[in-house]
């Protein structure tokens, strides 16, 4: 094991991986910093350039770029009062508020330095998790591996959005997403299934364009909605000034920034909770670290400890929600499930192989975050000033750069226009979907893991008959679903008999 | 809005389940079993969903995922969204017709120029810098094989 962990450092450190990192890095700084690109989209962006590339290097550029979203996003949050993604809205409410006490430098040296640390906490608990982990997957058959594809599915579409008719529009998604997954030849009976007598359509629906289109689509027409500059104006003077006493802060309050990183890692291995209740339960956490109501009235009004908080449990999720990713191929929030698409468009399939075939590769990623985190907050440190500027862009330039990679990106993933029509259905989708109030995440699941289940659940029924259904794994797992499902809709039901 | 999308989502994937379930009827069961065990519950649950949207529902699910921005009115919302839409497509159009790499210096050039308002300058070495990323990246680079557009085709010119 500890072989593994040092030979994933000494893959990452190859200049190969180091580049892709950097590039990885350096697309995540802009991404954070405009409110107006996601991670998630552009994660989705970015899988048809991994094709050529080795694991290690595909997870050194994805991991790279997606780790230092929610860091850099911090700096508009505190800034401009506008969130650079949704994970980092919490940030605002202290950490504007010292912007506009004048203490600016100071805030974004407390959300730079928490994010560091909570980055390494998050990394640290995934390579802790792996050999936990390990023993329990590798007792998993067909028929457990089935049952997990399902408790994932239900973890996200029942968590991703609250109540009954939330759930029913999640589990809408997910089963859409794992009907999608069905179309091409099926591997079984060579049957082509929804082909509709046209070639393409026989090797399934491909992940690239349908993931772009589902992510980028709908984001581009709010930029075009929302029209004018991305943030805002800038404030006055030197945005840098004061940035050392913000570390010096997450120092002073050492303990609170472990607690509220361990809070966003255990948020982050519970699948579908998502980067922004990780950030308010931390944000909760260090309200509650008030000693006098007096000093609980600071918090909104610029105390640093609501800075630190939300920085420190956004970038611990990462390392968290990698776990379920990893180990089970459920996960834990919408990036995740991109993510997983890398996984198999790379040839890799989460589960067992992860944890001792590629176990390296798995540690590579572990150090990945933290290679990545590090350098950012040296990066943002350097550049403050300059980096603050990038938010002024205009909507309107944007929106051709990334619509020209995003017909690109998603041409390339089989030179057919097919590939473009896709992305444009699913753009329409996605975009009815967003206005429509169902979320997408379900559907990616269901669509990336719809042919591993299919596959386990063939090998389950040709192997056991009914008789999978009885081991002992499963109905644990199906306990869990069903208590996934029911859970909400109980606490929901309480609510208005307390109130 | 948020009623219209959900019936229109709900009612296109009680057609599609439908259609899937009709003809995975026929297939042999190794083929079959999957489609149907996702295609029968999911019409159920998007007849149930399409149901409760015309039965007058007012419930909007809050969703944690990327919300579109509603400080505008309604309608300007629709007219932008629907000017998006068209730029997209136009988009599309072009690159059949003339294929990436005249498509992309073209389209990026007239959205600044003409939708966003930008000054010839600007314009002009944005679109220079787009077409030389794509150009030196996908074409000298990765090799990518772009067609030539249609109308290029046809019209016998390259």
């Amino acid at each position: 094991m500890i072989e593994a962990l040092f030979e994933g450092l000494f893959l990452v450190l190859q200049w190969k991986p180091l580049a892709f990192m950097a590039l990885g890095i350096v697309l995540g700084f802009w991404v954070g910093l405009l409110p107006g690109l996601g991670g998630a989209t552009t994660l989705a962006l970015m899988l048809p350039f991994i094709y050529a590339m080795q694991p290690v290097e595909a997870f050194a550029f994805l991991l790279g770029m997606h780790a230092v979203v929610a860091t850099t996003g911090d700096i508009t949050s505190i800034l401009f009062g506008v969130p650079g993604e949704a994970a980092s809205a919490a940030t605002i409410l202290d950490g504007h508020a010292m912007a506009k006490k004048g203490e600016a430098g100071r805030a974004l040296g407390a959300a730079l330095a928490s994010s560091l640390l909570g980055a390494i906490v998050g990394a640290f608990a995934l390579a802790i998790a792996i050999p936990i982990v390990r023993p329990l997957v590798l007792t998993f058959g067909s028929p457990e591996l089935f049952m997990l594809a399902i408790v994932g599915i239900a973890f996200i579409a029942s968590l991703s959005a609250p109540g009954p008719r939330g759930m029913l529009r999640g589990f809408l998604a997910g089963g859409f997403g794992l009907l999608c997954a069905t179309v091409g030849q099926d591997p079984q009976a060579g049957i082509a299934r929804y082909t509709f007598d046209t070639l393409y359509l026989w090797q399934g629906l491909d992940l690239v364009p349908v993931l772009v289109g589902i992510f980028a689509i709908p984001e581009i027409i709010d930029l075009a909605i929302r029209r004018g500059s991305i943030a805002g104006a800038l404030p006055a003077g030197r945005i840098s000034k004061g940035a050392f006493e913000g570390v010096k802060d997450t120092f002073r309050h050492f303990w609170l920034t472990i607690r509220c990183s361990l809070i966003g890692t255990f948020i982050g291995i519970m699948p579908g909770m998502g980067g922004a209740v990780a950030q308010w339960m931390a944000y909760g956490h260090a309200t509650q670290s008030a000693r006098s109501a007096e000093e609980r009235k600071g918090f909104g009004a610029g105390d640093v400890r609501g800075v630190l908080g939300p920085g420190a449990a956004n970038n611990s999720k990462e390392g968290g929600s990698l776990i379920p990713t990893i180990a089970f191929g459920v996960p834990g929030s919408t990036a995740m499930a991109i993510l997983l698409g890398g996984f198999f468009l790379l040839g890799l399939v989460p589960g067992p192989d992860m944890l001792t075939k590629h176990l390296p590769v798995t540690f590579s990623m572990v150090w990945t975050i933290v290679i990545a985190n590090v350098v950012t907050v040296l990066a943002c440190f350097l550049f403050l000033n300059q980096l603050a500027r990038v938010t002024t862009v205009r909507g309107t330039v944007l929106i051709p750069a990334i619509l020209m990679l995003v017909f690109i990106g998603s041409y390339t993933s089989n030179n057919h226009y097919g590939d473009i029509v896709l992305t444009l259905i699913f753009g329409g989708v996605g975009y009815l979907m967003v206005i429509g109030g169902w979320p997408r995440a379900p559907f990616v699941l269901g669509l990336v893991l719809g042919k591993i289940a299919e596959n386990y659940l063939y090998i389950s029924v040709a192997r056991y008959e009914a008789a999978w259904l009885t081991r002992p794994v499963v109905l644990i797992l199906f306990a869990l679903a069903v208590a996934v499902i029911l859970y909400p809709l109980v606490q929901q039901r309480r609510k208005p008999a307390h109130a | 809005m948020h009623k219209k999308a959900s019936l229109a989502l709900a009612l296109g994937v009680m057609a599609v389940s439908g259609y899937g379930v009709v003809a995975a009827w026929f297939w042999p069961w190794k083929a079959a079993l999957f489609p149907l065990v996702i295609g029968i519950p999911l019409f159920v649950l998007s007849a149930a969903e399409a149901l409760w949207v015309l039965l007058g529902s007012t419930e909007r699910a809050t969703v944690q995922d990327f919300q579109i921005s509603q400080e505008l009115p309604e309608p300007e919302i629709l007219r932008r969204s629907a000017l998006a839409g068209a730029w997209i497509l136009g988009f599309f159009a072009a690159i059949l017709l003339l294929g990436f790499p005249l498509a992309v210096p073209l389209f990026i050039f007239l959205y600044l120029k003409v939708h966003g308002r930008e000054g010839w300058v600007l314009s002009i070495v944005f679109t220079a810098v787009a077409w030389a990323f794509f150009y030196g990246l996908f074409d000298q680079l990765l090799h990518l094989p772009f067609p030539q557009g249609w109308l290029l085709e046809w019209s016998g010119l390259f």
